[in-house]
């Protein structure tokens, strides 16, 4: 199929098929349970099977666009979504995703100039560089995050507020307030903001990982209001990316109705987790799981780079490396939903369980002044 | 034993009024700062909660619990002192604690902004300029804790009883007003306002032993108080406290019973009548049982005549005025258990129902709207579902359903929880035909879109990116932007359902 096309599609046959299916399941596992969309692991994920870097962004927005449409529907209903500030943030963020498009297709479209280039490779090592550097921060964040928080009480959890809290006295005119959220912002904080979810969003199809917590602790939002809201965001974005890299000739529909398949199933038993699983332990499991994704990603870099002509080394190596990168992202996002699905079905197992205990320890008599019953 | 509860704003007038007033009555006065002052002592990290919320309101779900127990704590403390007589209390909102206790007389206070300034100029040695600034930072503030802790506008004229503007009034005639509202027949105990006393009594204090107790301070537990009845729910994840529940509440006073009960979350039903083995509750029960929730009965008595008016008025209805609720179990001073068992609208039975199938999440009676089963229900944490049941029963079909689509409206702005009918219970929740109807059809078009696309792939990459794609651009992008949320919706609605469809949701 590639030949009849400028952009490298690829072939998608039953193996392939079911991998992007699996892809799918287990990002949807891992955004229900992380609560972010799932794209650290779906975009690099499509790219270990071959598809170009664009494309697989492209798809991947493509894809959380109908996801947010179905998901924030259900945040509205709970009232957990300040349209006011949605709408602030999504003028700048599209100003955010047109930077990113239009870099994305500049190297896209740049000639690779060394020994065996390949189209796109450009393009695929800058979503990787950023990809790497952004979730690398996150996850060394939330696991200091979690480090600090041991043995200390919830008061004193949380991450360092320093810069937060010097953004959020900025109150530089105008200050706009948001009754939802019940917050005062800086409109230029909010523009600023705003454009770096955009600009993420488009070029790495990240955004719930900057934009929530960037709504927490520099707006100032709760955390329920925050999610909702991101992904009211996300639904305005998601449907702006995708209307913009379509354009480009970008998007695999086949590869965003394959990662439907598994990631609407995966995303419910993902969400169960969370009500199962302590925090710490979700902080722990996600914070793990980005490093190994990023890992992976940094892996596949040396052959974008020889594909571009920066180094040089014998290109049958290449295999190797992208061998040692897909299994580091398999194994990452494996291991994670195992680990997550294997809670779930403890805490499904050991509910029926306890309730059947419950039921036949009813009507006993344990103190004389007060009957106690397990109900 | 009436309370005056007074809620005023710094130098804005409280403490002197409260002072003036128990000089009138001889009422003892209890003041917010020396209930902080006991609830540090105890440990519960007050300074840092009010700190925390309004620096960082980001860590007000961090900080839930802490916020539960300082609740937890003023309401026992304010309830034990109410216990023993008539109570003048002071605080920023005194008038939202002790809610539906009727006995309150809820009190708000304003005083010129001017004569608060000088005052805190003089109190903290400021100069005018910075006394307006502190204040104005300060009332902000406060009213921003009100709302984190409460969950209400502090300055909603709707949660006060009496208002008082101390613009043109001296404080001994604010007292005198006070002091002749308070012992209006409007605002004295009646049984069903001390029974209420007696549950957030025994709700606070089991939630203060259970926070103490080093085997249960770290569990997440949800406590309800009928008539001497505990009810305590626990999550899943921390089964391993179950046995110590009991223990740390065996020898609470005034507890007669304690259910436990394990629960990921709590459904809400609402409903004039309970009836077990009926269709309400067979689904709601199909429903506890499949999200691992317990259920809270909240049994909702329409108003009764005014007190006080001629039987057989017919203008009763539209008069202001206080409320008789209508019979309602345990209403007498002494419980008598087979008294109780009378006209309980079924209550009784269905919560045993209830006990026996691990689904028991406590009850409550309330008389009257909305309003009041908000307040009685603001202190207890998330719900997950609240099912508005079978309510005025004794008006025609068409305003019983038109009355009850109101109120689940007007509870669903208030609460963060969805707010459903007993009629929409089952198409939204539960699986019928036409359920299944709609898991088919979307199932097959679902197919036939995957199998249009898959079979036709060339023609289809084509479409977005090859030679049609050159020349209309525009075409694929907005088909893409059209066709995928269809799919989202038709395929994410075939998954909902298969997966209800095997009790996972």
């Amino acid at each position: 199929m590639h030949e009849l096309f400028t952009i490298n599609y690829i072939n998608i046959d039953l193996a392939i098929a079911l991998q992007v299916v699996l892809l799918g399941f287990i990002g949807g596992i891992l955004s229900g349970f992380i609560g972010s969309g799932g794209a650290f692991f779906m975009t690099p994920g499509m790219m270990n099977l071959g598809v170009d870097g664009v494309v697989a962004v492209a798809s991947n927005i493509t894809h959380k666009f109908g996801k947010a449409m179905v998901g924030s529907r259900k945040h509205a209903a709970a009232g957990n979504v300040d349209k006011k500030l949605a709408v602030y943030m999504l003028g700048t963020a599209i100003v955010g995703i047109q930077i990113a498009v239009a870099i994305n297709s500049y190297l896209f479209k740049g000639e690779g100039g060394g020994h065996g280039a390949a189209k796109g490779a450009g393009a695929n090592l800058y979503i990787s560089l950023v990809f790497a550097i952004i979730l690398f921060a996150v996850a060394v964040s939330m696991l200091r995050d979690v480090l600090k928080s041991r043995g200390k009480g919830e008061a004193d959890s949380g991450p360092s507020m320093k810069i937060a809290e010097y953004l959020s006295r900025l109150n530089l005119p105008p200050v706009i307030h948001f009754e939802v959220a019940d917050a005062k912002v800086s409109l230029w904080v909010l523009m600023a903001m705003g454009i770096a979810t955009g600009y993420l969003a488009g070029t790495i199809g990240v955004g719930g990982f900057i934009g929530v917590p960037a709504m927490i602790y520099v707006f100032g939002v709760p955390t329920a209001v925050a999610t909702g809201t991101e992904l009211f965001l996300a639904l305005f974005m998601g449907a702006f990316g995708a209307l913009s890299y379509a354009y480009q000739g970008f998007v695999d529909l086949r590869l965003t109705m394959l990662l439907y398949l598994g990631s609407l199933i995966g995303i419910h038993l993902g969400v169960y987790g969370v009500k199962v699983v302590k925090e710490r332990y979700i902080r722990v499991v996600t914070s793990l799981i980005i490093l190994l994704c990023v890992f992976s990603r940094v892996i596949a870099i040396p052959v974008y780079l020889r594909q571009l002509g920066v180094i040089e080394f014998d290109p049958g190596l290449d295999w190797y490396f992208n061998l040692g990168s897909k299994f580091f992202l398999f194994a990452s996002g494996i291991s994670g939903a195992l680990v997550i699905l294997a809670k779930v079905v403890h805490a499904y197992i050991q509910r029926r369980k306890i309730q059947k205990t419950l039921l036949i320890h009813k009507n006993v008599e344990t103190q004389p002044s007060a009957s106690i019953r397990a109900a | 034993m009436t309370i005056v509860m007074i809620s005023n704003k710094f130098q804005g007038g409280g403490e002197e009024l409260a002072q003036a007033l128990a000089a009138k009555t001889r009422w003892p006065t209890l003041h917010r700062q020396d209930l902080q002052d006991q609830a540090r002592k105890l440990g519960i990290k007050v300074g840092r909660l009010e700190t925390s919320m309004i620096k960082r309101p980001s860590m007000d779900e961090k900080l839930a619990r802490e916020k539960r127990l300082y609740l937890a704590f003023l309401t026992a403390a304010l309830c034990e002192k109410a216990r023993e007589g008539d109570l003048i209390y002071t605080g920023r909102a005194g008038h939202l604690l002790l809610p539906g206790v009727g006995q309150r007389v809820r009190v708000g206070l304003t005083a010129p902004m001017e004569i608060r300034i000088k005052r805190t100029a003089q109190a903290l040695n400021l100069s005018q300029d910075k006394a307006e600034s502190y204040l104005a930072q300060l009332d902000e503030d406060i009213e921003k804790w009100i709302r984190y802790v409460h969950q209400v506008d502090g300055n909603d004229p709707n949660t006060f009883d009496l208002f008082l503007n101390l613009e043109n009034m001296s404080l001994s005639h604010a007292a005198d007003i006070l002091c002749q509202t308070a012992e209006l027949p409007d605002f004295q105990a009646t049984s069903e306002s001390v029974k209420l006393l007696d549950d957030l009594l025994l709700a606070s204090q089991a939630k203060l032993r259970l926070a103490f107790d080093d085997r249960t301070h770290a569990a997440d537990l949800q406590v309800q108080a009928d008539n001497g009845v505990l009810t305590v729910t626990y999550p899943p994840h921390q089964e391993a406290i179950k046995g110590y529940i009991p223990k740390a509440l065996a020898d609470l006073e005034a507890c007669r019973e304690i259910r436990c009960t394990m629960a990921e979350t709590n459904i809400l039903w609402v409903q004039e009548r309970f009836v077990p083995g009926s269709d309400n509750f067979r689904q709601i029960i199909q429903l506890a049982q499949r999200w691992g929730a317990a259920v809270e009965l909240m049994r909702l008595l329409p108003m009764g005549e005014r007190v006080g008016a001629p039987g057989g008025d017919p203008n009763a209805e539209y008069e202001f005025g206080p409320r008789q609720c209508p019979s309602a179990p345990s209403c007498g001073f002494e419980v008598d258990d087979t008294e109780a068992a009378l006209d309980d609208g079924g209550l009784g039975r269905v919560q045993e129902e209830l006990v026996s199938l691990g689904r028991c999440g406590g009850q409550h009676t309330v008389c009257g709207g909305h309003a009041k089963i908000l307040e009685r229900v603001q202190d207890n944490g998330q719900y997950a579902l609240v099912v508005i049941g079978d309510l005025f029963l004794s008006k025609g079909h068409s305003v019983r359903t038109r009355r009850t689509r109101e109120m689940a409206m007007n509870i669903r702005d208030r609460l963060k929880a969805p707010v459903i009918t007993a009629e929409e219970l089952k198409s939204r929740f539960l699986f019928g035909p036409r359920q299944a109807m709609t898991l088919l059809g979307f199932l097959a078009i679902i197919v036939m879109l995957y199998g249009l696309v898959f079979n036709h792939q060339t023609a289809v990459m084509h479409f977005l990116s090859g030679s049609f794609h050159r020349h209309y651009k525009w075409v694929g992008s907005v088909a893409v932007v059209l066709l995928i949320p269809i799919i989202a919706y038709l395929y994410g609605t075939v998954t909902g359902l298969a997966l209800k469809l095997i009790n996972v949701d």
